[in-house]
Parts: C-alpha cells; structure tokens; sequence
C-alpha cells in the first residue's frame, strides 16, 4: 500500500485543517519545501500537496513554492488546490508535476476533467472526491452539493478516470478511524483509490495493509506525531527487487558499429558482433542493436548479422531498423533477437504494433520514439529524426501504450552523442503518463547523468552509446556508481 | 535428444542458442512421435496462453506432455501453463502444477522487465551450483500461485511470488534462464544432465 505524506499550503505555510475549517488552521511549518524534502528523506516515493490558498480562491495561489518543491525531491508529486481550467493543469503537467488533483469540477465542469484525461491520460488526473455522508463536496469544503458520490463516480469511470482520493471530511484531522464504505464501494466499481482523512495511528495502517487498499494519505498524524512516518513506510513497503537495466545501444551502418552528434556526423565504433560479447561479458544488462540506414535505404534489417551476434550473446538483444511487417518481425526474431523495436513504420501504420504484439507478445514489441521540442511540445520524428510529425510525443506515447507496445525506446534528438545528459523533464512526464518501461536515451555523458535520468526522470532502464563504445567509462564503473546512489543494479 | 516444442510463437531460437553453447544435442519440432521419444523436453515461453495451448491442442501435445516420464522444463509461459488455469484469455492449462496464473496488479509496471532476484528456498538439482539470490532475466505480466512444496524459488515484484517450480519430472522458470547469462547457462546445464 502507498502511504502518502500531504503538504497543505495556506500562506506559504504548512498547516492542518480540522473537517476543513480554514479558521482552525494549525501551522506545523514555514517551510514546505523543506517538509517536501524531509519526508522524502524519510522514505516517501509519492507527496501530496494542497494549495489551500488555491482551493479557496480558484486558482492557484503557491505555484513558486510548488515548483521549488518540484526541483527538491525525485518522488511522484500530485497537486490539488484551484485547478479549475485547462491552462492551469497544463502549467502544472509542463512542470514536471506527475498529477493533479481535479475536485470541485467533478461538479461545475465534468467536460474539463474529461479533456484533460483525453489530454494527459488518466494515470496523470486524479479525482478528488470530498465527502460529507453520501454528498459531493466543493470549493475547498465550503459547500456541500446534492450530488450523490457514487452515482458521480459511474459517471467518472465512463470519462476514462482510473485514481480517485476519497475523503470524508467528517473524519479529517479527527484523528479517529477512516470511513471505509465509500472506499469499498468506489474500489468495487474498479477505481484505485487512495484514502484520505481519519488515519490516526500505525494500527489503523496495519488494519488498511492486510485489507490491501491502494493508498493511505497521512496529515495530521504524521504532524502530532501519532504516526512515524518511517515505521509507515517500512510496514508498507513493497519489496521489489526489479533492478535499473544498462543497455549499450549499436548502431550499425553497413555492418559496422557507428555513432553520431545529434544523428548526424557518424563515425566507426567498431564490429557489431564483437562489441556485443564485450558489452554482454562486461555486465550490460541487454543489448539494443539499430540498424540505422535501414528505413532510410529501405533495406531490410540484416538477419545474418542478427544471427552472428545472437550466437554469442545470452542476454537479451533487441533490434531495429526497417522493420515494416510482421514477416520482416518473425524473421528477425528467427534470426536470434527477443525484442523487436518499432519506430518509422509504427506511426506510419499505428496497426502494425497492435499485430505485432497480439502475435508476439508485448514483451516483444519496443516502440522507438525519437522527439524534438518545438516552441513548448515534444514532437516525434521518424525516418531517422530526418522527418518531423504532426504527433505531438505525449499523445503518441499514450496511443503506443494502448496499441499494446511492452517497452518505449526514448530518444531526445537534441541530446543525442552530445553528452549532456538526459531530458529529466521530458522522461519524467512520459513516465507518469503511461505505465509501461521507459528507456531513456540520448546525451549520456557523466555517471551523473544515468543517476539523474533514473532518479528524476523516472526511467526504469538507461541507453547509451558514445560513452561505452570509446572507453570513456566502463559498464562496471557505472554500475557501481549507480549502487553507491541507492539504485538497485545487477553486479 | 532434447526435444523443444515449436509452438509457433517462443524464443526458440536464443533456447537453441543456448543449447549450441553447452554443446547439447536438440531438436525443435512440433512432431508427436519426435517428441515421445526424446529423453527431455523443453516448453520455452513467450506468447499468450490461450494461444500456446490452443497450438499444443492442434498438434496433439496436450495428453502426451502431460503423461510424459522424461524430464520436462518450461520457461516463462511454459511456466504458466504447467498450472490449472491462466487469467489470460482465461485459460484452462495443462493442470499439471495445482494452481492458478493471474495478472500483476499494482502501481509498478506491467510488464515486468528485466533483471530481478531469486530466492532459493528449496535445494534442487536444477539449481545446483547457483547461488542464493542471483539475478535472472525476467518479461512477463502474469505470475502463478501454488502451494509452497511445489516452489523452489521465489522473487519480490510488489508481491512474493513463485519463479522455479518442480513436481516430479517437471520443472519450470519464470524467468528466461537463456537469456540470464552465465547463471542462466548454468541453469539450463543443470537441467541437461538430469536423469
């Protein structure tokens, strides 16, 4: 189960309400920021924060002090508090902000939420849901409405909304026991939903574990002291021993191993199947191998070369680059590769990921996206970044996801051979966006560039080539590095 | 002769790989009588569970996997399918390992990709010379619960859940041991030299 610290902003400040009442506020902070970074410390991977002041007013009232907490700490953040138009949501979203919190139009604009799911996708748009007895309540508690909340909730689920936070606000800083009907009921009608208000004690955590709730958010306990914030997370903690997989990228070109700046200037790295075992032998979690003049030259990926490399290497090997059918897939997965990646021939013919991965299993199918940002949005590009689309890369991400892609291939054109790192901000919105595997690649330069692309991005598996093809550091050193940083590798 | 059965949609070829590495005789066919008489079988997964078992049932595999004396390994889905039933596309396996295959369902990600860690929590011949919590490779969404004398080892992926499973002469992985490096090797190795 998730426990989830809150963070209530009014006037700068971090403060409890009791049942709402703005009056009662209790000031437990000056700093949120700081309180951001000291549950994070402690253990916290998702901190929810309310702008009370935005609440109130409708629109968002402590925006710097978000951002700044934005930048202080790697864990999952979801914002409520005045978002209330499609602008507001986007300047949060842009931000790197994972979710928002929608509540008071569930009631004046279910049309906004709807858009925004569209938009952004359900895993980025929480549901408020504030309860007083069987009623919806708005305008940061300030009113009940007549709206009944599971027949609001019906409504919710045909919008595509999968996240609610259920809150009674007659146990809300009451420190008694949570309300669990609501939350059956909503859990019943398939929603994930995250309990808010009333958690007084860690027994009451221990009774919503074993009774395997999604998530718990933590107020007033946690700032009366009444929960330790870090036995909470240790009984909660799932154990999960998944690690953070390296992977050096060949990209060939008439059979040798090249590497460009930026896909262009390319230069000889070295032969495909001998820098394979030795990146297989080194402690390379999986090998990516692009045949990068293949869509460009129309030819078909080099099974033979597949092949050589394949007999030699036993760990997993996926392979692209011209790949336009399920004949040209079967025959490379023949040929000795796992995975396939898919990228021209996969937003030319959306079709062909969903065929491919209903015949071949999902594990199988990559989808490779290469991106550029022009003026504010990332969009994709193919035909080896030589053609920009009209697909903007959140909504193609989405799409690829439902298509039935198993893993995404990311690449930042801009970054690419520049060794400048990662772009954070991009992985980390494509990561809250969509819940499969995110291979971040392009602009590896430093050991501190994989630790940020991990931590802050959010990426689950790190690509690169330039930075292991000319020794500039070896698989080991990185890993070891990574170790060092509290990430979980295989060494 | 080790006999992997073609279902027209595993990893066959990185089993095959493997299998030239340690030097050991195969054979990948979907032919009843070949595979009768091979002294191991090995069910190598990727796929649909729906979809193996529906190819096994066409090539008439089904009464002879499951009456088969020699020794039999599945990998991943040839995991699954061992089981009584599967989740996916809900379907009746092959019931050879009591049990049922459901789908992951937690905030992580679905699939589960890449290296993840064992724990051995029984000694078995097929896990002899590795050690305790080593890393294989994993890609898979939906995981089997069965009862405890049946497991071998066990992974954390939000859940514990069942990764080397034995009854008799069937044995299976979760992971892909072909794909797990030196480790892996060693796995399948030990799986050849049973008698």
């Amino acid at each position: 189960m998730l426990v989830i610290p809150a963070i209530d902003i009014l006037n700068g400040k971090c403060v409890r309400l009791t049942q709402g009442n703005f009056s009662l506020a209790k000031k437990y902070s000056n700093n949120p920021v700081q309180m951001a970074k000291r549950f994070t410390q402690a253990g916290a991977t998702r901190i929810h924060i309310v702008d009370l002041d935005g609440a109130k007013s409708g629109k968002p009232i402590n925006f710097t002090l978000i951002k700044k907490t934005r930048q202080s700490t790697p864990a999952i953040l979801e914002i409520g508090g005045g978002i209330r138009n499609l602008k507001t949501a986007k300047t949060y979203l842009d931000l790197g902000i994972d979710k928002i919190i929608i509540g008071t139009s569930v009631i004046k604009n279910l049309k906004l939420i709807k858009n925004l799911i569209d938009k952004y996708g359900s895993q980025r748009i929480i549901i408020g849901l504030d309860l007083n007895k069987d009623k919806i309540v708005i305008n940061g508690w300030k009113k009940t409405s007549q709206q009944n909340y599971l027949s609001l909730a019906k409504k919710l689920k045909k919008i595509g909304t999968r996240e609610i936070i259920c809150t009674d606000i007659s146990r809300d800083g009451m420190l008694s026991n949570p309300n669990l009907e609501p939350i059956k009921k909503l859990q019943a009608l398939g929603f994930w939903v995250i309990i808010s208000g009333g958690i007084a004690n860690i027994n009451t955590i221990k009774k919503l574990q074993t009774q395997k709730f999604y998530g718990a958010i933590l107020g007033k306990a946690l700032y009366e002291n009444k929960i330790n914030f870090k036995q909470a997370i240790k009984l909660t903690k799932t154990t999960n021993n998944l690690t953070k997989r390296i992977i050096p990228c060949l990209d060939v070109k008439n059979n040798q191993v090249v590497k460009g700046i930026k896909f262009k200037k390319l230069t000889f790295a070295g032969d495909p199947a001998e820098l394979g075992k030795k990146y297989a032998e080194a402690g390379a979690d999986e090998l990516v191998f692009l045949d990068i003049t293949a869509t460009l030259e129309k030819r078909k990926t080099l099974c033979s070369m597949v092949q050589k490399i394949a007999n030699n290497i036993f760990i997993p090997f996926t392979v692209g680059g011209g790949i336009k059918s399920v004949k040209d897939i079967s025959a490379v997965l023949k040929a000795g590769a796992d995975k396939i990646a898919i990228n021209t021939a996969g937003v030319l013919n959306p079709k062909l990921i969903k065929q491919a991965s209903k015949k071949f299993g999902s594990q199988c199918i990559v989808v490779a996206i290469d991106t550029k940002k022009v003026n504010n949005d990332y969009f994709v590009y193919i035909n080896s970044g030589k053609t920009k689309t009209k697909l903007k890369v959140l909504d193609w991400v989405r799409q690829v996801e439902k298509l039935g892609a198993g893993e995404i291939l990311l690449t930042a054109i801009d970054r690419d051979g520049t060794k400048s790192g990662f772009d954070n901000n991009l992985l980390r919105q494509i990561c809250s966006t969509v819940n499969i595997p995110i291979i971040a690649s392009g602009g590896a330069g430093k050991l501190a560039d994989f630790k940020n692309a991990i931590i802050k991005g959010g990426a689950d598996a790190v690509l690169a080539a330039s930075i292991f093809h000319y020794n500039k550091k070896t698989i080991n050193t990185l890993k070891k590095y990574l170790k060092k940083n509290n990430i979980n590798v295989r060494i | 002769m080790i006999a992997i059965i073609n279902y027209q949609a595993g990893n066959i070829t990185s089993v095959a790989n493997a299998l030239n590495k340690l030097g050991v005789d195969y054979v990948i066919t979907a032919d009843k009588e070949i595979i009768r008489k091979a002294d191991k079988i090995i069910f190598p997964g990727q796929g649909r569970a729906g979809q193996a078992i529906k190819e096994l049932k066409k090539a008439g595999l089904i009464d002879l996997i499951k009456n088969t004396s020699v020794p039999f390994l599945g990998i991943c889905l040839g995991l699954q399918i061992l089981a009584t039933s599967s989740d996916e596309d809900n379907t009746r396996c092959l019931g050879i390992i009591p049990g049922t295959v459901k789908k992951f369902s937690s905030e992580l990600k679905i699939p589960q990709i890449g290296w993840n860690k064992v724990n051995l929590t029984k000694r078995s011949f097929l896990t002899q010379d590795i050690p305790d919590s080593t890393y294989f490779y994993f890609v898979h969404s939906y995981y089997l619960i069965t009862e405890n004398k049946y497991i071998i080892g066990k992974t954390n992926y939000d859940i514990e859940y069942p990764t080397i499973i034995n009854k008799n002469n069937f044995y299976a992985t979760q992971f892909h041991p072909e794909k797990s490096g030196d480790v892996g090797l060693k796995l399948l190795n030990n799986f050849c030299k049973l008698c």
